[in-house]
């Protein structure tokens, strides 16, 4: 065998560009897990309890760029309790007393505390990047420390976090030697802002290309930004109520008239339907669309901006838009690749504009999609037929009917056929949400068909354990199944267990899982920590009665090298 | 209307002179809470004779209940959207009305607002119905099409308790009305 110097090999290995590609070369032998290890910049952590953050930095000392994931997907929808868990702290801690060279720090449904913040803003002289999503914990005040000491700052990115509002002086934090700035993103931020502080901000920041703001920050202040930023390339606007001035808006037009980068927009909070027209000029050119906390325009408002959009490529919008509106889509963007319809009234008996015409239409106009959420309530296996016929290339297909159980609105069969011929047809499927009347034969055609699946939602489907086996035996890609109130017991539970070692993660609420059962999910695996929730009973009476057929209100399931977590707080039980 | 935001190219938001279109007649408004979800009746019928006997004199409405029970952590939207658009559904007007099919004691709910014409709602109505549905002029309806079997037909019961055909008043003022009773009956012989 020939041997290549290390160096050459560590290139070679630079080039690798998936996390996945260098985690298997780690694998071959010992030199290269060296060579790698010593090499890698940029390490991904889908479960922050699968791994101790000790022993990432141990192994990885030149780590750059560190992504960490915590809650699982469904705490989003509030079926995690408070306090489970997913604590930043121990992560910024491990880095900041092994890997000092850190650039970026990527958090997503995680807690992270000021105190945490303080120490990341302390401890890396060179660190450029932070980005929250879905994280808590923090205030205002930790936003502070990481404008005042992160001298080389390029990215603040805070998607949808809950931030604690202890005032405006974040934002004048930033020193004036910092210029470094590209992308700011404080939409999520609650509270009033400085408006003086951030004109003076953009105008120190010359590379500034994506800047979203939040609903306290008024047309005038947006106007004055955007004529010092005209490279603008993703702007996110403040709040655009009808409480106006016409100059306003004039000088606004004006101001975004030179942004002739400007790709994306987001924002409208409170938009009315006045304010629509000074958007135009720049549809043309929008390739990202995000109109989802706008319930305010209706579906004339909606078509008549959508229409001129002739690049959209991501469109998120409300179901206002109504049926007739995404016909208007689906004539307009030809290069549609991802669409989200959110519902506007979430009650279950409540209206919506949209059905699976709206579905079928965007389908037949737009063969590019690729990524779909669509909320509505009312789906037909026709439809689901048609749309799987005409847009092949689908990823990511989430279709969330509003009234659980729903069946077919013509024919009142279940929607199986209609799922089965999405992942029948859509080879390239790697992420599915289904919802509707469903039973078993809906697993049985995942299962069988889809092979590049990586993550599945299941909400109120299926009859049996059958269902549940179906995909654990056929799925072989899955990486992450989350159920709920669906009739899976311990007979699924156990009846695949060594599927759960190749997977991240296993969440069941509602289901039929028993103690018992989980204990012996325990027993039989070592490797997996079964985490079980029963807020009502709380832990103590679990105890008393081991081995009880009672049911498990919430189990979470994760491969870990770490073992038993030791934050896990009073209501979850590990076995 | 006083809750009537963003004017612009909308119809006017003051309130309906009752004086000019004399077979609607509003309810004196005054100055409206900013949040009411306005709702109306609307009865599709069946037979003409029988016309007193469809009116429901207690317009006691079907609560909106969930078919199912469903838990509070459903429908699986975020959190901060659902913040975002609750807060902002408080300003959004609507005109929620409800239609009943002649013979069928549930029925359904609609927002006239998130409609742009009679047209609209009537294809939304025989969506919904799974019926044929007409308005206006139900002669010339069925002159057009003679061999399709018998229609519902849209119509109304106004302030004055009068019956009359949806589709004769503009759509504009249908559309910033508070109060306005419908019902439809059955054109059995064209």
């Amino acid at each position: 065998m020939i041997y290549f110097p290390e160096e050459v090999v560590e290139h070679i290995f630079s080039f690798l560009p998936s996390h996945s590609d260098r985690n298997t070369v780690s694998l071959v032998c010992k030199v290269w897990y060296e060579i790698e290890r010593l090499s890698r910049r940029a390490v991904f952590v889908g479960n922050c309890y699968a791994v101790r953050p000790e022993r990432v930095v141990r192994r990885f000392p030149k780590l750059c760029v560190l992504t960490v994931k915590g809650k699982p997907h469904f705490a989003d929808f509030n079926l995690v309790p408070p306090d489970w868990g997913g604590y930043a702290a121990p992560w910024i801690e491990a880095a900041a007393r092994g890997c000092v060279g850190l650039e970026e720090l990527r958090m997503k449904r995680m807690v992270v505390s000021d105190e945490s913040l303080e120490l990341l803003a302390r401890s890396f002289p060179r660190f450029k990047a932070l980005v929250l999503i879905s994280c808590e914990g923090f205030s205002t005040e930790g936003l502070a420390d990481i404008a005042s000491h992160c001298k080389l700052l390029r990215e603040l990115d805070l998607q949808e976090n809950d931030v604690e509002d202890r005032g405006p002086r974040w934002l004048s934090c930033f020193p004036d030697s910092c210029t470094s700035l590209v992308s700011l993103n404080f939409a999520c931020i609650k509270g009033e802002v400085d408006s003086a502080s951030l004109e003076r901000l953009v105008a120190k920041s010359p590379n500034l290309r994506s800047l979203r703001l939040n609903r306290a920050v008024t047309v005038d202040t947006l106007s004055k930004i955007l004529m010092r930023t005209p490279n603008l390339e993703d702007l996110g606007t403040g709040n655009f109520t009808n409480e106006f001035q016409t100059e306003s808006y004039l000088r606004l037009t004006n101001a975004l008239e030179k942004c002739k980068m400007l790709k994306s927009l987001s924002g409208f909070w409170d938009a009315s339907p006045v304010c629509v027209p000074f958007i135009y000029p720049l549809c043309h050119q929008l390739t990202g669309l995000n109109l989802s906390y706008t319930p305010t325009l209706d579906y004339s408002d909606l078509t008549r901006m959508i229409s001129r959009c002739v690049k959209l490529q991501r469109l998120w919008v409300l179901d206002c838009i109504s049926d007739k509106g995404l016909q208007v889509v689906a004539s307009s963007c030809k290069d549609l690749q991802e669409l989200r319809v959110f519902p506007s009234d979430f009650y279950v008996a409540g209206y919506s504009a949209v059905t699976e015409e709206g579905l079928v239409a965007i389908s037949s106009g737009c063969p590019k999609l690729s990524s779909l959420l669509y909320f509505c309530h009312q789906m037909t296996n026709d439809a689901l037929i048609t749309i799987a016929k005409n847009c092949p290339n689908f990823i990511r297909f989430r279709l969330c009917i509003l009234e659980p159980r729903k069946p077919d609105a013509m024919t009142n069969q279940p929607l199986d056929e209609g799922f089965g011929a999405i992942v029948r047809e859509c080879k390239g499927l790697r992420r599915l949400s289904i919802s509707g009347l469903l039973t078993d034969k809906v697993f049985m055609y995942i299962g069988k068909y889809a092979k590049h699946l990586e993550m599945l939602s299941i909400a109120f489907a299926g009859d049996s354990d059958d269902g549940m086996m179906h995909v654990l035996n056929g799925c072989k890609n899955l990486r992450k199944l989350e159920i709920r109130d669906s009739p899976f017991g311990d007979g699924a539970l156990l009846g695949n267990v060594a599927k759960y070692e190749t997977m991240r993660s296993l969440w069941m609420s509602s289901c039929n899982v028993t103690l018992k059962g989980c204990e012996i999910l325990a027993s039989k695996m070592p490797m997996l920590n079964v985490e079980i929730m029963n807020e009502l009973d709380g832990s103590s009476e679990m105890e008393e009665n081991p081995g009880d057929f009672s049911k498990v209100e919430k189990l979470y399931v994760y491969r870990t090298t770490a073992g038993t977590r030791g934050d896990a707080p009073n209501f979850v039980k590990i076995l | 209307m006083a809750e009537c935001k963003g004017g612009g190219d909308r119809s006017p938001s003051s309130s309906m002179d009752s004086s000019t279109h004399p077979v609607l007649s509003t309810t004196s408004s005054g100055c409206r809470p900013a949040r009411r979800d306005l709702s109306i009746d609307l009865h599709l019928g069946l037979s003409l004779s029988s016309a007193s006997s469809l009116l429901a004199p207690d317009s006691k409405s079907i609560p909106s209940k969930p078919r199912n029970q469903v838990p509070l952590d459903w429908p699986p939207i975020k959190p901060f959207l659902k913040r975002t658009l609750t807060a902002s559904a408080r300003r959004r007007r609507t005109l929620f009305v409800k239609v009943y099919m002649e013979g069928v004691p549930i029925g359904r709910k609609l927002d006239l607002l998130l409609l742009d014409g009679y047209d609209s709602l009537l294809a939304k109505l025989c969506h919904m119905f799974k019926t044929s549905i007409t308005y206006a002029d139900v002669m010339e309806y069925h002159r057009r099409v003679p061999h399709e079997k018998a229609a519902y037909v849209l119509t109304y019961e106004d302030q004055d308790g009068d019956w009359m055909m949806v589709g004769d008043v503009p759509w504009e003022y249908v559309s910033s009305l508070p109060d306005k009773r419908e019902e439809t009956e059955d054109c059995k012989n064209g």
